[in-house]
């Protein structure tokens, strides 16, 4: 019924081509195209920031674009801010499970460490916003206003503050 | 290691630790696996068709022009084909027990009247837009006034009225009178505690599964009660409930709005029970906004009667609460709850509270964080700081005054309900040192006010039989089965369904203890009613851990009682000199222990058992609380508000509680740091509107404002730790508790910081644009 296109990105270090309809969101296609559901869409309306991706170094949200709009983009997800952890039998890790605490980001550890999360929804594109913030050499200050893009339900904001001070302070970033 | 008191009996290990939560390692790398990240062979999408109308009739349903869809049910088909949804609470006279999933009338814009299941959600959507309804539109009830009113349009012809329920609660009308009549004075103000809507960031969704082969229905749906959503698709399908399996994923919040089956999500079951595959529906914002139950909605008429001394005497509520188009699962049960609970912690001689349940064509109103404890708590408060701003008494001194004191619980309060024990004297006292440690307020030309809020929370409310006889359809108690494997690693199955809430740590730490037992050698199975027991709530009105702690608790003992009684015989020692400690079974003030791996292989294998003790570590409690638990808290904050737009700031936070045994600080502050933030934005920012036509106009996150980080300031939190006298570990429910405090705490330090408008603040929330009005109009 509508038009379809053939859409060539980069996907956390990787290329990938798409044929989709021309109306598909990039968030559906990061999530149901490509399996990338870690990124979660909290209104699609552009408000929640739930849905915040990394696009060519700048956070955006993914919820905003269509999937077209994204031809040439590198764009990076929450899959891809800590390096993989090992899974196997026996000893070789699995015990923690792929979703353990190995190789995360400053962030991500500061999160864990102070209760900066309850649900987990919200909590990828806050940590894409705040990875962007780093990168882009953002002061702390800088940074806990950009959390005024997400909103979370459950936390009230106190200790996602706390874990974004704590790895400011761990990354050695002054401002 | 340090693992014994002198006395030898094992110290807590893990209960009381600041210990961070064992499942954020895979929510943070974006491995969570929520509702919508479901994918099945074969799986169909849906989309629903709402009505763009408040009132109305459906006079037809025409999917003749719909191309490429599986399958469109309307709503002659749907009525066919479902049995009723009951409301489980029947309060007073109640004429709605019971609602139909599409009855052919509308009574609220967004409200589902038919389904439409294609090969994806664009398609779906498609189709609904295909779709001809025609209505035959009715007179709209905009609001509980318009209900009310003489000649006012029902929702339901065949009740003669629109009140859906009314009851009474407290002291006799006579005794209250005759109270009133010899107090000194009388006050009177009305308070409306304007719509919300809980958000969840995750909205709501479902996967319904059937598997033809062999006549089950598997779904996965974003809810915090799975064993109600069975109970709801058994009874309104159907379908034995042990052919329904529930499963709760990762949940993106739910805060009581996921506590039941709601009618569009019956509608793709029955979709998807029609085609014979998987059909998933994901609900997005718009529809969040005007299809999942709203919150609050109550207008208080408040009257207290007080003497010239500061004594409170008397407290008479008649309350209206304009719940919408039809019942949710609870019913009225949050304004009953509210005129349960706003005595509060003062020693009262008369409570009295009449009150309706009235619909109108507004979205439905359900279970929201606090469920009427909330409004108890800013209706008494509020009216508290007027009555001492009448006297010239400060606030804080009027409330010492009047306060239960420890050596008096427990205490009956006026609503014949029991709390516990505690000491809330001296925690408003600490609040208020608190208070004097916020930085001084800088010379900004803004108006500073501190406002207190003191509560008392019903937690985990039970027992099952107290349950019923106040018309709770729902038993109160917990089960928890706990499985020692042969390795002596341990699984907890429990009807408790976390969502964000920690269980699947806390629950660890309180089963280790129990079991001396590493961490790490235990597990949490909730959420899936195949494998769990049974509960009527999963998550939610703060009873995780009072209630399915408590029988965690029972249960662990029950397998520590039987690993206790093995080893005795392997050691050779009495059972009573057994404890369990570090991984082992060890004799009592001596070096002879065996590892609790060793007595788990022994009992599976059913080797050289004691006498009269059965194969296996496999037990199972169910904890029915003699009573509910009483939290309490006192909460204050410094607001500045800026007089010439009415912009209010919250600079500084302090609460002092007592929930008491915390089996994890960093658990509990995280959902008081929550729980403020809801109150905080209930009070100043959160706004369900509609039009006259009954249309919303609050269907995005741009209209419907949440509170963001900058709304939120840190806060100081003070633990008290009294333990309850009645469940097995000491703890009592506290998840609302930051709701029930900050909603009161916030608006009385608007007033006071604005003397001049504070006896007319008479809604929620305190907007800029309704502060300025207020403030332009002020003498």
């Amino acid at each position: 019924m509508t038009e379809r296109r053939r859409v060539q990105l980069v996907v956390n270090g990787e290329a990938r081509t798409i044929d989709v309809d021309v109306r598909t969101l990039l968030s559906d296609v990061l999530r149901h195209e490509l399996g990338l559901t870690g990124t979660h869409v909290g209104c699609e309306q552009g408000v929640c920031g739930a849905c915040t991706v990394i696009w060519d170094d700048n956070p955006a949200r993914s919820c905003l674009a269509l999937a077209p709009q994204a031809e040439g983009a590198r764009i990076e997800t929450i899959e891809s801010v800590a390096a993989a952890v090992a899974v196997g039998g026996g000893d070789t890790g699995f015990a923690e499970g792929a979703g353990g605490l190995g190789a995360l980001h400053p962030f991500q550890r500061a999160m864990h460490e102070l209760h900066g999360l309850q649900c987990g929804f919200c909590t990828a594109g806050i940590v894409m916003t705040v990875v962007a913030a780093e990168r882009a050499g953002w002061s702390r200050d800088e940074t806990l206003d950009a959390l005024g893009g997400h909103v979370c339900r459950c936390t009230g904001y106190v200790n996602i503050r706390a874990a974004v001070e704590r790895a400011w302070q761990e990354l050695g970033l002054t401002r | 290691m340090r693992s014994m008191h002198a006395t030898g009996v094992p110290r807590p290990r893990y209960v009381g630790q600041r210990l961070p939560r064992r499942n954020d390692g895979r929510l943070l790398r974006g491995l969570g696996r929520f509702v919508d990240d479901i994918e099945l062979p074969g799986m169909a999408h849906a989309a629903i068709v709402r009505s763009p109308i408040a009132h109305g009739i459906v006079r037809s349903f025409d999917p003749s022009a719909v191309e490429g869809a599986a399958l469109v049910l309307g709503p002659s088909e749907i009525d066919a084909a479902t049995h009723s949804v009951p409301v489980l609470w029947t309060l007073g006279v109640q004429l709605q027990t019971s609602t139909r999933v599409a009855d052919g009338r509308v009574r609220y814009v967004g409200q589902p009247i038919g389904v439409a299941v294609a090969g994806s959600r664009y398609t779906a959507e498609d189709a609904v837009d295909q779709i001809v309804v025609d209505f035959e539109e009715l007179p709209i009830v905009a609001d509980a006034e318009a209900a009310l009113a003489p000649g006012a349009a029902l929702l339901y012809p065949e009740y003669g009225t629109n009140v859906l329920s009314a009851f009474e609660a407290g002291d006799s009308a006579e005794h209250t009178d005759t109270v009133f009549a010899a107090a000194d004075r009388v006050l009177r103000h009305r308070m409306h505690l304007g719509r919300i809507a809980g958000i969840s960031m995750e909205c709501r969704g479902i996967v319904a599964a059937p598997d033809p082969a062999t006549g089950t229905l598997t779904i996965w749906s974003s809810n915090q009660a799975p064993h109600a959503i069975r109970d709801a698709v058994s009874e309104v399908l159907g379908l034995a409930q042990h052919r329904i399996r529930v499963i709760a994923p990762d949940v993106g919040g739910a805060f009581g709005l996921k506590d039941h089956a709601y009618d569009d999500e019956l509608m793709v079951c029955l979709a998807a029970l029609r085609l014979g595959r998987p059909v998933k529906w994901i609900e997005d914002r718009s529809e969040h906004m005007v299809a999942t139950t709203h919150a609050r909605d109550d207008h208080v008429d408040v009257e207290v009667a007080y003497d010239d001394d500061g004594r409170l005497r008397g407290l008479r509520l008649d309350a209206v609460r304009d719940t919408g188009g039809q019942f949710a699962i609870f019913g009225g049960g949050p304004l009953f709850t509210m005129t349960g609970m706003v005595p509060g912690p003062y020693t009262w001689d008369a409570v009295r509270s009449t009150a309706k349940v009235v619909a109108s064509n507004r979205t439905p109103l359900g279970a929201y964080r606090g469920f009427g404890q909330t409004q108890a708590a800013l209706v008494r408060e509020r009216t508290v700081e007027l009555v001492a701003r009448a006297l010239g008494t400060d606030p804080v001194e009027l409330r010492l005054r009047n306060m239960v004191q420890p050596e008096q619980l427990p205490y009956t309060i006026r609503t014949y309900i029991t709390y516990d024990n505690g000491d809330y004297p001296t925690c408003l006292e600490r609040a208020r040192v608190l208070a004097t440690q916020f930085p001084p307020a800088p010379d900004d030309g803004r108006a500073r006010g501190l406002g207190y809020c003191f509560y008392v929370q019903m937690a985990g409310i039970g027992n099952s039989t107290t349950n019923q006889l106040i018309g709770l359809g729902i038993g109160g108690h917990e089960t928890a089965t706990v499985r020692m494997e042969p390795d002596g690693s341990v699984r907890i199955y429990t009807g408790i369904s976390p969502h964000g809430q920690g269980q699947e740590t806390t629950f660890l730490q309180v089963c280790a203890d129990r079991l001396g037992l590493d961490i790490d050698r235990i597990e949490l199975i909730a959420n899936d009613t195949n494998s769990t027991p049974y509960s009527a709530y999963g998550t939610a009105a703060s009873r995780s851990m009072p209630v399915g702690g408590g029988a965690l608790v029972l249960a662990a003992d029950k397998i520590a009682a039987k690993v206790k009684a093995i080893a005795a015989e392997m050691l050779e020692a009495a059972v009573d000199d057994i404890v369990l400690v570090d991984g082992a079974a060890a004799v009592i003030g001596t070096n002879v222990s065996v590892p609790i791996a060793r007595v788990a292989h022994r009992a599976w294998q059913g080797f050289s058992l004691p006498a009269g003790i059965e194969p296996g570590l496999l037990e199972t409690a169910a904890y029915d609380p003699v009573s509910a638990t009483f939290s309490y808290a006192a909460h204050v904050c410094r607001a500045a508000v800026d007089r010439t737009t009415g912009e209010v700031e919250i600079e500084h936070y302090a609460v002092v509680h007592d929930c008491g045994t915390i089996v994890n600080p960093l658990v509990v502050e995280g959902q008081i740091h929550g729980g403020i933030a809801q109150g905080l934005g209930a009070a100043l920012l959160e706004e369900i509107a509609y039009n006259a036509d009954g249309q919303p106009i609050t269907t995005t996150f741009l209209d419907y404002l949440a509170p963001v980080s900058a709304s939120m300031p840190d806060v100081t939190i003070e633990h008290i730790q009294i333990p309850s006298p009645h469940t097995p570990g000491g703890m009592k429910g506290m998840g609302e508790g930051g709701t029930n405090g900050a909603m009161a705490c916030v608006v009385n330090a608007v007033a006071a910081a604005l003397p001049e408008i504070a006896d007319r603040i008479d809604r929620t929330p305190l907007s800029p644009s309704r502060l300025w009005e207020l403030l332009q109009s002020a003498p």
